[in-house]
This record gives C-alpha cells, structure tokens and sequence, in this order.
C-alpha cells in the first residue's frame, strides 16, 4: 500500500486547521458550561489517522468518549466527506472476521474484541478515512477560501445587492433600472416604496457604514490582510498537499473489500511460504465463517509446519490456518492421540490463544501484554522440553498408528490433548514474531529449540497431514 | 457584440399595398416593424440590410390582409458577460451610474467604480477622483465592462464595471484625457 505518513499528516494539518473549534451541539444540549467538547474532532481524525477501517463502537471505547458524540462528530465528517462509513447488520461472527481483519491489517491498534461473545445481529457501523476524497476536499475548500477573499477583495464578478430595510425584500443590480426613482437618486423598493440600501459585503466590515468610499477602501485593506494570514497559516497545508500530490492515494475500498483483502494479507503473511499453501487451499473451500475461528486454530498451523520442516519461524501460520484446524484437528485428533502428552492446559489455551494472537498484532506492545507474554513464553519452554523428550517416542507411536489405523474414538480424549500440545507450540512461536522485537535474546534461543523439535517430529507430522486430508476428503 | 443574421418574419400587409409597388412596401414595412426591437435570443436588431426572399403571399379569410413569409437579413447587437463597450453616461447618482451604449442599458453600481473614485452631488451629480483629473458625469464617455446581463424576452440591461485595467471615462467634456 503507497505510504501513508504523508496522508495522515495531511488529515491532521486539515483537522486543526479547520475543525479545530468545531463543536458538536446536541439539540437537547442547551445548557453550555459542561458540554465545550471542541477539540473532539481533532483528536477523532487524528484517531482515525492510526486506524483503517474501525467499528465505531472500539473507537469511542478507544477515544473514552461517548458513542453519541462519536456519532454525531463522525456524522459530520461524513457530510464533510472526510470519512466513509459502513452500516451493516451483524452477528458475533461478523464481528470476528472484521476483528481479525483489524488484527492482520493494523499494527498497534488495540482490538476491543470483548463485545464480540454479546453481539447478537446488531447494526454495527464502520467507519474510515477516504483519503481521496480528503485530498480533494482540503484543496477544494481552500480553493473557495481564496476565491472568495479575491473576489470580495477586487469586486470583481459580483453583483451588488440592494436590500429594502422595511420589507426585507432583495433586489440585484440587475434590477437597478426598475428601481431608480424619478424624484431623487435612491433605488426605491417596488413594493413598499421605502428606500433601498445596498447589502455590504458580509466578510468584511459590518461595523462601516456603506457607500462610503472610505470603508469601502478600509474594507479593502482588511480583506488583504485577511487573505494574506490565511495564506500565511495555510501554508504547513498547501505545502503537505503539494507534497502529497504525486503519491498514490491509499485507498482502503469499501469495508467488504478490505475485511477480505487484509485477511488475505495477513493469511499470506502468516501462511508457510509453500508447503502449507497446497494444503490451505484444500480447506478455504470451506465457508468464510471459519475464517473467524481460524485463530484459535493457529496451533494446528503451527503443527503443520512442522510437518513440512519449514523453518522454525513458521509461527505465521497461525491465522492462516484455521479452518483447516477445525477439520484437521478432528482428524489429527484421532490419528495423534496416541502421541499427546497429558497437557490439561490444552482445551483452555485454544481460547487463550486467539488472545495471544490478537495481542501479536497490535504492535505497540503495552508493558502488560509483554509480561503476559513473558509468562506464556516461560510455560511454553517448560512445557515445550517435555514435549521434546515426549515427542521422539510419540512420534513412532504415531507412525504405528497410522499404519494399523485404528479406530479413532479411542483416542479421542488423548488426540485432544495432542492438538493442545500444538497449540502450545503454536503459541509459542507466534508470539516469537513478537518477541524478537522485545526482548531478542529470548526469542533466538527458543527459536532454535523449535527447530530442533520441528525436524524431530517433521517426517511424522507430514504423514500425518497428508492423511488427515484425505480423510476429510472422504468424509 | 454584433451579429449579420438571417431572420424571417411573417409580414402582413394591407390589401391596399397590392400593386406596383408592392415589395417596396412590404420592406419598408418589415423595417419600420423590426429595427429597434430587441428578443431575448438575437439581441436588438440594429438594421436590416437586405431582403432574401419573400414567399408566396396568403390571403387571410375575412380581412384580405396576405401574410408573407420575408427573410431578410439584419445586423443584431447582443451584449454578453465579459465584453467591454464603450457607452454614454446618461444619469449619476449616489448609487453608480446608468449609461448607454446603443440601446442598452448599463448600470454600474458605486461598488464597482475605482475607489478613488467620489460621488460629488450638486448640479451636475458626478465621480470624481480626488486630485479632480477624471471626471464621470451626465454625457460622459466612459468604457466598462459587462459583468452580468439581464435578458427578458423583449429586454436586455446589464450591468458594468470600470473597476479594471483601461476601463472608465475615454473621453470627458470638462477635461482632456
């Protein structure tokens, strides 16, 4: 995507230069004192500088502010066109697959996914910044800006208007011919017969008086000094505009779009560069609505690649795949059992999980999350050794099994934990991304052990994926 | 601006024109008829300068008058936004100034005569600027520019400006300019 800084610098330029005293009046909000909200604006569009496309729910979660005054301030940068925004009716699944858009699309951001679990076929309302659009109505209304000051300044174009003080009719120049009287030199109004004053200019100067020469050239002045502040306190924005110009604009698309896409995206990121593509495809034949588990899923990615003995550094997988998780961890369930070291900690970890993932994607890593994520690191290496010592035996146990194919439900209850013990691999090496940043030193030593681990269990893990597929296939 | 344009008209004449000298009739006529009206579309017509044909005449039931379709041809002036003309001053006031250039009429309104410019009443109402060089009074000659233009069916008024480079009074009877 074409770089955004300069966008974003753009919006914020225009957000202090011309919303900054805008206020947001409610029509019951009649007494003033408490609700001096100015300011508001700004610090909305600067919100939405760091954000794509966000449900206005998290955003006023985010800002602390209420969802009324959010609506109303987002109402009017909607009629600005500085915004666009998106109403859909939707369900808790709706909302994951946008969270998880959010997830793999905004580093930093933090993803209020709380409310999910309670959405029940709510209308939600997404909002985001049209930079185009932006661009356009920046240089636009900068234009009239000065269109107008240089009209008013040389008269030029403009028609005089006449106003009758008694009657409040209007009359143009146009009109003049009608208008002037045989008796004296005034312009008489065609119904009440009172006199005419010619309108003064509503810019400049109500408190001269008009027709007179004098504050006709004071009006002048004025409007030069007006006109030459404003280019003097525009110019950050001109500049940025001009600076701007020849970028390309980022463009989001509609929210659809860019749910899809930014899935996509952090799929391809996420996904192992080749082994597990082949795979993946198998399974997105599956309905979109998985997409949105797919989190929790990430485990068995993880446990994919170790099948392929791709580098350790697969822990990208995750959101990649998850809808083969659901299906495959049935079957793998069935085939592994055997293997699965008693992890209890597996079943609880899946939800604990997507946590984790979410918390990888904001990329500002909050004090909090990083000792969250220390803890789960420090678990993960505990119960990755025992995995380790486990896993040279399991994995021959696992090649007799699916030699001998043996009835699944046997396994079930062990095949499950199996799944968990992946999860916690999976886990472990998502967060890595994450940690690598961090806290280095870490992250390198665990990556290694992984490795180790991975090829232990590769050619195993391979057999067992193939299998699982065509199992499922058949099913 | 002007325009040589094609019009056509249907001319009824009296059963006492037929004769001899019918035709002449018919033109003088269709001039006495059309030169100095004004449409909305074409503009004033200014003077006809030739007849191109005349059709079949018809014999209206009841009257005898017969109706001839007459083309002729005719220079139009039509004033547009943006022209410059130059016009004769015909009344100051205290609210701009009405002048004439042919037979349209331009106001120019006291916001759109140069600043330097003042209003002096008395006898002879008049603008004047301050060092007293250049004078816009009744019969002045002034050069402006149309800025709007009011157009009805059968009249067209604009209004002017000489707030701009080599507009205002080309020629002054009280002063050489």
């Amino acid at each position: 995507m074409a770089s955004i800084e300069p966008f974003n610098r753009l919006v914020k330029l225009a957000a202090r230069a011309f919303y900054d005293d805008m206020t947001t009046k409610g029509e019951n909000q009649t007494k003033v004192g408490r609700s001096d909200n100015r300011g508001t604006a700004v610090v909305i569009l600067d919100a939405l500088t760091r954000r794509q496309w966000v449900r206005e729910e998290d955003l006023a979660k985010d800002l602390k502010i209420h969802t009324k005054q959010l609506r109303r301030t987002l109402r009017f940068f909607e009629e600005e066109k500085l915004i666009t925004r998106d109403h859909r009716k939707e369900n808790s699944k709706g909302a994951k697959i946008y969270n998880s858009a959010v997830a793999a699309a905004v580093d930093g951001q933090r993803n209020g996914r709380e409310g999910d679990d309670k959405l029940k076929m709510h209308t939600q309302s997404y909002c985001c910044l049209d930079y185009s659009q932006i661009y356009d109505v920046v240089r636009y209304r900068l234009h009239r800006m000065k269109k107008k000051l240089k009209d008013e300044m040389d008269s030029k174009n403009t028609v005089q208007e006449y106003i009758c003080p008694s009657c409040n009719k209007r009359y143009t120049a146009l009109d003049a011919l009608r208008l002037i009287s045989p008796y004296d030199e005034d312009f008489h109004c065609e119904s009440c017969n009172g006199v005419l004053v010619a309108e003064s200019d509503k810019l400049a100067a109500q408190e001269m008086g008009d027709g007179d020469d004098n504050a006709s050239r004071r009006r002048h002045d004025k409007l030069k000094d007006m006109l030459s502040k404003m280019e003097e306190q525009l110019k950050p924005l001109t500049d940025q505009l001009g600076r701007v110009k020849d970028l390309p604009i980022p463009e989001f698309g509609n929210l659809q779009a860019w749910e899809v896409r930014a899935n996509a995206a952090n799929r391809a990121a996420n996904g192992d560069p080749n082994g597990d593509s082949k795979s993946l495809h198998g399974f997105n034949g599956t309905p979109m609505p998985y997409l949105g588990e797919t989190k929790v899923e990430v485990a068995f990615s993880g446990a994919d690649d170790k099948g392929d003995v791709k580098s350790v550094n697969t822990s990208t997988p995750m959101k990649v795949l998850p809808p083969w998780m659901i299906r495959e961890g049935m079957n793998l369930t069935k085939e592994q059992r055997g293997e699965a070291g008693a992890d209890p900690k597996i079943d609880g970890a899946a939800p604990s999980a997507s946590d984790l993932l979410d918390d990888k994607k904001s990329a500002i890593v909050n004090d909090e999350e990083k000792i969250f994520q220390d803890e789960y690191v420090k678990a993960y290496y505990a119960a990755l050794l025992n995995r380790q010592h486990e896993q040279v035996e399991t994995v021959k146990k696992e090649e007799d099994f699916l030699n001998t194919a043996i009835t699944n439900e046997a396994y079930d209850t062990s095949t499950q934990r199996q799944v968990g013990m992946k999860f916690k691999r999976e886990d472990y090496g998502s967060g890595e991304d994450e940690w690598e940043e961090a806290p280095p030193a870490g992250g390198g030593s665990t990556s290694e052990q992984f490795k180790v681990d991975l090829n232990v269990e590769a050619a195993a893990s391979e057999e067992e994926d193939d299998e699982d597929e065509n199992d499922w296939e058949d099913g | 601006m002007f325009f040589h344009i094609v019009l056509e008209r249907n001319m009824q004449l009296h059963p006492r024109h037929f004769g001899r000298d019918m035709k002449d009739k018919l033109v003088s006529k269709l001039m006495k008829d059309v030169e100095g009206t004004c449409s909305g579309r074409h503009g004033f017509i200014v003077a006809i300068t030739g007849v191109e044909s005349i059709g079949k005449g018809l014999i209206r039931d009841g009257t005898g008058f017969v109706t001839f379709p007459v083309k002729y041809q005719c220079v139009v002036f039509r004033p547009f936004k943006g022209e410059i003309l130059e016009a004769v001053v015909t009344m100051v006031n205290k609210m701009g100034f009405f002048a004439e250039a042919g037979p349209v009429q331009i106001f120019v309104s006291n916001h759109l005569i140069p600043d330097d410019m003042e209003f002096q009443t008395g006898d002879m109402p008049n603008y004047t600027t301050s060092d007293g060089s250049v004078r816009i009074q009744k019969e002045s000659e002034v050069r402006l520019k149309i800025i709007g233009t009011r157009v009805d069916a059968t009249e067209i008024f604009c209004i002017g400006t000489i707030k701009d480079d080599f507009l205002g009074v080309i020629s002054d009877p009280g002063s050489t300019s």
